[in-house]
Formats: C-alpha cells, sequence, structure tokens
C-alpha cells in the first residue's frame, strides 16, 4: 500500500505515522479540494499555483494555472507555491511529532529537486509526442515520455542521491515521506476521478463493479500462493511469511505493518519486509508502464488494471497508472487516436482503493487464525482492530468523490460546468505530490542497504512471485474484465 | 533485531506447514478462483458499457 522504508530500530514510529498521516492526508487532500471549489462561485484562491508547459526555452515552461493571475510569472508562481505547500505541510507534520526546522530545510530541498526534475520533464525533446508537436517546438526527435516523463527523471534523481549520497539522503529525511505524499494526491484525485466519471456514468459503474475482482484476486489467490511459495519452497517461518504475503499481494508497507500486527509479528519484520516492497516497486514503475505502453496501447483499461494489480504500493501504483495514462495517450495520438484523458488512472486508483479497503478485514481474518489456532494466549484478535487497520485516508477520497459527484450531475449545470476548472486547480497539487512521491521513493531505495543486510531469499520470493506469477495473472486477469473496452474519445 | 540476527534467522529451518495454514491457503484459492469464475459470468453477461 504504501512506500514508507525505515530503519529496523524505528518500528514503533512507523505505526504511530501511518494512523496519523492517514488523517493529515485527508486534512490536506480536504483543504485543497475546499479551496479549488471556491472558484465555482468566482473567487479563484488556487489560480496562483504553478504548472509547467512543454517547452525548448525553459523561461517560458512555468505559469500559474489560472490566467486571472498570470500577471505574477512562473517564477514568482512556482516560490508561492512551495511557500504554501511548506506551510501547510509544515504544521501537518508537526502534529506527527516531527522536527519542523529539520522537516523546512529538508523539504526546500526536496521539493527544489522533484519539481526540477519535473521542468526537466517537460523539456521537449524528452516530452513532445507527435510529429505536429514536435514541428511546434522546431524538435527534429523526441523520445516522446510526455511531461510526465518528468516522474521518472525524479525518481532516478532519488535514486542516485539514496545510492550514491546516502548522507545527503539521511540529511533529507526528515521530508521523505512519500507515504503521505501519496494519500494527499489519492484524496485529491477523488475529484478529478468524479469529473471522468460524471461524463461517462455507465461506463464509470462498470469499471467500478470490476474492481471487484481485484479484491479477489489480491487477497484469495496472490496472496495465498505467495505464502505457499514463501513457506514450502523457501522455508521461511510463519512471522516472515505472512508480512511478505501481504506485502507482495495486497499493497506495501501498510499491509505487510496491519497483518504483521495482527499475527503479532515483531514489528521490525513487516518494516524489513516493507523496504524490500518499496525497492520492487522502483523496479517495476521503471519498467512496466513502458511495457504497456508497448503491448497494450489497443487496451488501455487493460492497462491500468495491469498497474494497479502490479505494482504492490499506492504510491508507485497510482503514479504509475500517471505514466502509463501519459505513454499510452501519446501513442494513441500518434496513430491519430485521442483519448479523453483520466480514465486509466481512474482504473488503476479504483482497482488501488478496492483492494487497500480490506487490509483491515483480512488483517483480523489472519490475526483470527492466528490467535485462536496457531499462537494461542491471552492477547485475541478483536473486531475493533478491523477499523483500527483501515486506511482512513480512503474515507477522504471516497468523500471528495462524491462531492464531487453530487456537484456535477446533481447540481446546476452552471455548477456542473465550472467543476473541471476547479477539479483542475486542485489537480495541479495533486501532480506536484505525485512529484514528491516518485522522488521520496528513490531516495528511500538504497539497493545496496538492502543487500548488506541479506536480504537476498526475502528477494528471491519476491522476485519468484513477481515474475513468474503476480504479473501474469494480473494481466490475465485483467484482460477477462476489460479488453475490449475503450475510454471515450474527445469529441 | 541486528542484521546477523536477521540472517540467521531467515536461513533457519523451516518450521512445516500446520493443517490450519493448508486449510488457509485451500479455501482462500478455492474461493478465490470460484468467486473469479462468477465474476468471470457476471461480467460475460453484463460487460462494460459506454
Amino acid at each position: 500500500m504504501s512506500d514508507i522504508a525505515v530503519k529496523v530500530s524505528e518500528p514503533s514510529l512507523v505505526q504511530q505515522g501511518l494512523l496519523n498521516e492517514d488523517w493529515l492526508a485527508v486534512a490536506i487532500g480536504l483543504l485543497v479540494f475546499a479551496l479549488a471549489l471556491f472558484s465555482i462561485s468566482g473567487t479563484d484562491l488556487l489560480g496562483w499555483a504553478v504548472t509547467t508547459s512543454v517547452y525548448t526555452n525553459v523561461a517560458g515552461a512555468l505559469a500559474p494555472i489560472a490566467k486571472a493571475y498570470a500577471g505574477l510569472g512562473g517564477v514568482l508562481s512556482l516560490l508561492l507555491t512551495y511557500a504554501a505547500l511548506l506551510l501547510v505541510l509544515g504544521v501537518g507534520v508537526s502534529t506527527l511529532g516531527a522536527d519542523v526546522r529539520k522537516f523546512a530545510l529538508a523539504f526546500t530541498v526536496v521539493f527544489a529537486i522533484a519539481y526540477a526534475s519535473w521542468i526537466a520533464g517537460s523539456y521537449a525533446y524528452i516530452a513532445a509526442v507527435t510529429p505536429a508537436e514536435q514541428q511546434k517546438f522546431g524538435v527534429s526527435w523526441s523520445l516522446k515520455l510526455t511531461n510526465e516523463g518528468g516522474f521518472v527523471i525524479a525518481l532516478l534523481s532519488g535514486l542516485v542521491i539514496a545510492n550514491f549520497f546516502p548522507r545527503f539522503a539521511a540529511w533529507l529525511k526528515e521530508a521523505i515521506r512519500p507515504e503521505l505524499y501519496i494519500k494527499i494526491a489519492i484524496v485529491i484525485l477523488g475529484a478529478t476521478v468524479a469529473v471522468t466519471a460524471a461524463g461517462r456514468l455507465n461506463l464509470a459503474s462498470s469499471l467500478l463493479l470490476r474492481g471487484a475482482a481485484a479484491i479477489v484476486e489480491a487477497y484469495l489467490i496472490y496472496w495465498a500462493v505467495i505464502y505457499f511459495v514463501a513457506r514450502k519452497w523457501f522455508g521461511f517461518s510463519r512471522e516472515w511469511s505472512v508480512p511478505l504475503a501481504s506485502g507482495i499481494s495486497i499493497c506495501g508497507v501498510a499491509a505487510a505493518i496491519a497483518t504483521g500486527g495482527a499475527i503479532r509479528a515483531r514489528p521490525a519484520v513487516p518494516v524489513l519486509v516493507s523496504s524490500l516492497v518499496v525497492v520492487f516497486a522502483v523496479v517495476e514503475v521503471l519498467i512496466l508502464p513502458f511495457l504497456a505502453q508497448t503491448f497494450l496501447w489497443q487496451e488501455p483499461l487493460v492497462a491500468g488494471a495491469w498497474i494497479g494489480l502490479a505494482i504492490k504500493t499506492d504510491g508507485a501504483a497510482v503514479a504509475g497508472g500517471g505514466i502509463t495514462e501519459s505513454l499510452i495517450m501519446a501513442k494513441a495520438a500518434a496513430e491519430g487516436i485521442k483519448y479523453q484523458p483520466g480514465w486509466i488512472l481512474a482504473t488503476t486508483t479504483t482497482v488501488k482503493i478496492f483492494i487497500d479497503i480490506f487490509i483491515g478485514i483480512w488483517a483480523f481474518i489472519l490475526g483470527y487464525i492466528w490467535t485462536n489456532h496457531i499462537d494461542k494466549g491471552p492477547d485475541k484478535a478483536k473486531a475493533g482492530e478491523i477499523w483500527q487497520r483501515f486506511p482512513k485516508f480512503i474515507l477522504g477520497f471516497i468523500l471528495v468523490f462524491a462531492m464531487s459527484l453530487w456537484l456535477a450531475v446533481g447540481t446546476t449545470p452552471e455548477i456542473a460546468k465550472a467543476l473541471p476548472a476547479a477539479a483542475g486547480e486542485a489537480n495541479v497539487f495533486r501532480v506536484i505530490f505525485f512529484i514528491l512521491t516518485f522522488f521520496s521513493i528513490g531516495v528511500l531505495s538504497d539497493f545496496r542497504k538492502l543487500w548488506q543486510q541479506g536480504f537476498g531469499k526475502l528477494a528471491a520470493v519476491y522476485f519468484v512471485s513477481l515474475f513468474g506469477f503476480v504479473i501474469w495473472v494480473g494481466l490475465l486477469i485483467s484482460w477477462l474484465f476489460f479488453s475490449g473496452f475503450k475510454p471515450p474519445l474527445v469529441s | 533485531m541486528s542484521q546477523t540476527d536477521i540472517k540467521e534467522e531467515i536461513n533457519s529451518a523451516a518450521e512445516p506447514l500446520l493443517p490450519i495454514e493448508k486449510k488457509l491457503i485451500g479455501w482462500s484459492l478455492g474461493i478465490g478462483v470460484s468467486l473469479l469464475v462468477i465474476l468471470i459470468a457476471v461480467n460475460h453477461f453484463a460487460p462494460i458499457t459506454s
């Protein structure tokens, strides 16, 4: 589910942070959404936020999102965006008990590198996709990565820091919070998904129903097979196998920690497993979107669902869905097909959210079996743990989605017409939180550290499960449920 | 938990699968495959509409 990798000596902090970060993500996500909604009434409170266009001259790359704020210019808009994020996140992390001064210093550097990566990704030689765009920008070739290639650059920047400048990575630690960033982004994403869905309610509800297949696959099939592989083929103990199977089959840290806690594993075990999940997620997000573009561009929704089922952290999966959408739309555009944006990412997000919802229930089921049949003792699993382990940020996503959908289809045509622009302003912040997530995941992925800790056997389970099973079954299920259905075309 | 502990623990002798674990794996797969078949049937009779 999430992307945090931490020192073995700090498991209790991680567990506390997970609970608190969920509610903080809900609060910040709702704040952004609420401020964006003001634009419906004509009061534009977020129009100053910075956005980046594809460029050949970097001086013209940055601009405020709203024309009404054009006078600010790109650089001032960027500084305002940074200052606003610093203020909101600074207050937010102070409620988590973080050192605000350290956070502010580290966040400044994190934001600078992450956003610089995003700007670099918008360079026409990297981002221009169609021949028409290449002609527009006067470039004879380009990598055709779309401007979301900036996510990959941010990830690579983080990886370089983690693996070649470990002391610098340690100094940045206070602001390396991929889990918080992606949860805020997912809450905000609720508005974009609703606006997208409102245009084709039948298609959206059909897609939603298909999310059920993802739950069955992740919990009942992936988990059982990976647990068996870990126990029988690799000889891991139950204490290691449960978090490992959960981390690989469900979603990263929260699933590993929730189920690890449920079976009363020592806290360090799921935390160590989570570090491994993050590293593999990085590898996946660097490979799978490009494979999807090459082999699944004619089946965009299959690609979106596949990314959601194959990449095992919320951050990497949802952000990977964003890259996949850009790459596939670019490829389709080059073939003269223009899909409406948002559908592939919405499919990935739907699949991931559906999987997340059941973490608490699955943890309770395992906890019940373990405390009553395997490690019998006075500390029995309680039903209250379902709520305790429920990923609360999903409530924020559902609230934003429901409100946006109501505004889009249940109010006046004027409000419905103004809503996409409001969601668009919120989406600017969603993109920035995605960038921060990518960079942070990279910074946490110190490959050498994992090998030094003797993780070869754990990595082998992951490798065998992922490439021998998870990816292919995910592709099959995605194909069975989503093939033949395309996103609506731009009218 | 030190690095040596982790190495030793990971490479220690395997615990045999208990009957309850076999049941968990078997029932999970059984229910999972059955539900998938049902969902595939539902998907067939009520396909995605646009």
